[in-house]
């Protein structure tokens, strides 16, 4: 087996320490460190975007609660308002209400009034004829003189015995 | 075996041939087609590490990301097993994990060599894993490191039994770690061959038989060359961790 054969293994020990230690220098020094810086540049720039996108993110979620509680600011106040300007209809429309009535209730009244006066103005009227005609009558007939007072007394006793 | 009659052994593969005649210092250090195949895997992977991510773009390519995802997987690892402390061995533990995951692939294109199922590659390989995690241990713990053999919660008689074996298993683990490596490369590469001459010494189509077996074999290796790249590494981790924390 030529692994076996000593002639040769000071030549390959030399040959892989000359080989082995001008890998192992060129690697530390050289191609490890390229390496990393890369891998390190990567991983700053994808930790910076996610942090970017996070603050985004709040930013617009913060956004997001303001229009929301506007939303709920807005639709409070229309309610609000909506309830406001109907009672407040409400209670204009009684006060005109109430005002008319009592208007009518005392135009009413006076009317009342009026009928009962020129009512009571007729009666005595009415009152005043009869004891004219009365006595007129009784004059013509039997040229019989009677006092203005006689006639009203009868004419009372007379309204008396029929009602 | 079909290939005995043949020229040439399942083992060929691993012989090594020297192209120049070099000596330093009254030692052998002759280039080699093993110290090609070394070359080539740093080549390959410098470049591959130092090409790819050369745009050093935000969103990466292809290639890049396949730069950043063996990083991330060695990274992963020695943080998943050893913790915070293990950030320092980063860079030997990812060159580890290339430099034997690259040489299995290297070894896997036809007429490369595979460094690593020669023992003397795996088991230096091992040993600079096992001196540098138990001179880590002592610089960590002092003396206390001793501790590391002694297992609590035993009963005391146990001790005597315990002990010879903890520090046996210590003692042995660059080889398990070595021999654990080259055997499966050696083992893989051989059977690669022993086919490759069933399918000559077959008579008529009956070749295609173990041509089609070839065939799926390699993909078996290719899982096993990245398999055993990365159990070295993972071992590694857990050896540096044992370096930190005691029982």
């Amino acid at each position: 087996m030529p692994q076996l054969n000593p002639e040769f293994f000071v030549t390959q020990l030399f040959w892989l320490v000359v080989t082995f230690s001008f890998l192992l220098v060129f690697l530390w020094r050289i191609s490890l460190p390229r390496i990393g810086n890369v891998l390190e540049k990567r991983e700053k720039k994808i930790n910076e975007d996610l942090t970017a996108a996070k603050k985004l993110q709040a930013e617009a979620e913060k956004i997001q609660d303001i229009i929301e509680t506007q939303l709920q600011q807005a639709r409070s106040d229309a309610s609000e308002m909506i309830k406001t300007t109907s009672t407040s209809l409400q209670d204009k429309a009684q006060v005109e209400l109430t005002k008319l009535e009592k208007g009518l209730d005392a135009k009413i009244g006076e009317s009342h009034e009026a009928i009962e006066k020129s009512k009571n103005e007729s009666v005595a009227q009415i009152q005043s004829q009869i004891n004219e005609i009365t006595k007129l009558t009784l004059s013509k007939v039997a040229s019989f003189e009677v006092s203005d007072d006689e006639i009203k007394n009868a004419i009372a006793s007379s309204e008396r015995s029929i009602n | 075996m079909a290939s005995k009659g043949e020229k040439h052994s399942p083992l060929e593969q691993f012989e090594i041939i020297p192209f120049s005649n070099t000596e330093l210092g009254g030692y052998d250090i002759s280039f080699t087609n093993s110290s090609l195949s070394m070359i080539i895997t740093v080549a390959v992977i410098t470049l591959f590490l130092t090409l790819t991510v050369n745009p050093r773009s935000l969103v990466p390519s292809r290639m890049q990301l396949v730069s950043e995802l063996m990083y991330n997987f060695i990274a992963q690892l020695l943080s998943d097993t050893v913790g915070d402390n293990g950030k320092k061995y980063f860079p030997f533990v990812f060159s580890l994990f290339m430099f034997v995951l690259i040489g299995n692939m290297v070894g896997m294109v036809p007429y490369q060599f595979t460094f690593t199922s020669h023992i003397i590659v795996t088991f230096a390989l091992a040993a600079i894993v096992f001196i540098g995690t138990t001179i880590l241990g002592f610089a960590n713990h002092g003396i206390k490191f001793f501790s590391f053999f002694y297992i609590p919660g035993v009963p005391f008689y146990m001790h005597p039994l315990l002990i010879p074996i903890e520090v046996i298993s210590y003692l042995s683990r660059p080889i398990s770690l070595s021999v654990r490596l080259f055997a499966n490369m050696l083992a893989g590469h051989t059977l690669l061959k022993v086919f490759a001459g069933f399918v000559v010494a077959m008579p008529f189509f009956t070749g295609v038989f173990p041509l089609v077996f070839i065939v799926a074999l390699t993909g078996l290796e290719i899982l096993i060359a990245f398999l055993q790249a990365y159990v070295f590494a993972i071992l590694t981790c857990l050896y540096i961790n044992d370096a930190y924390h005691l029982h």
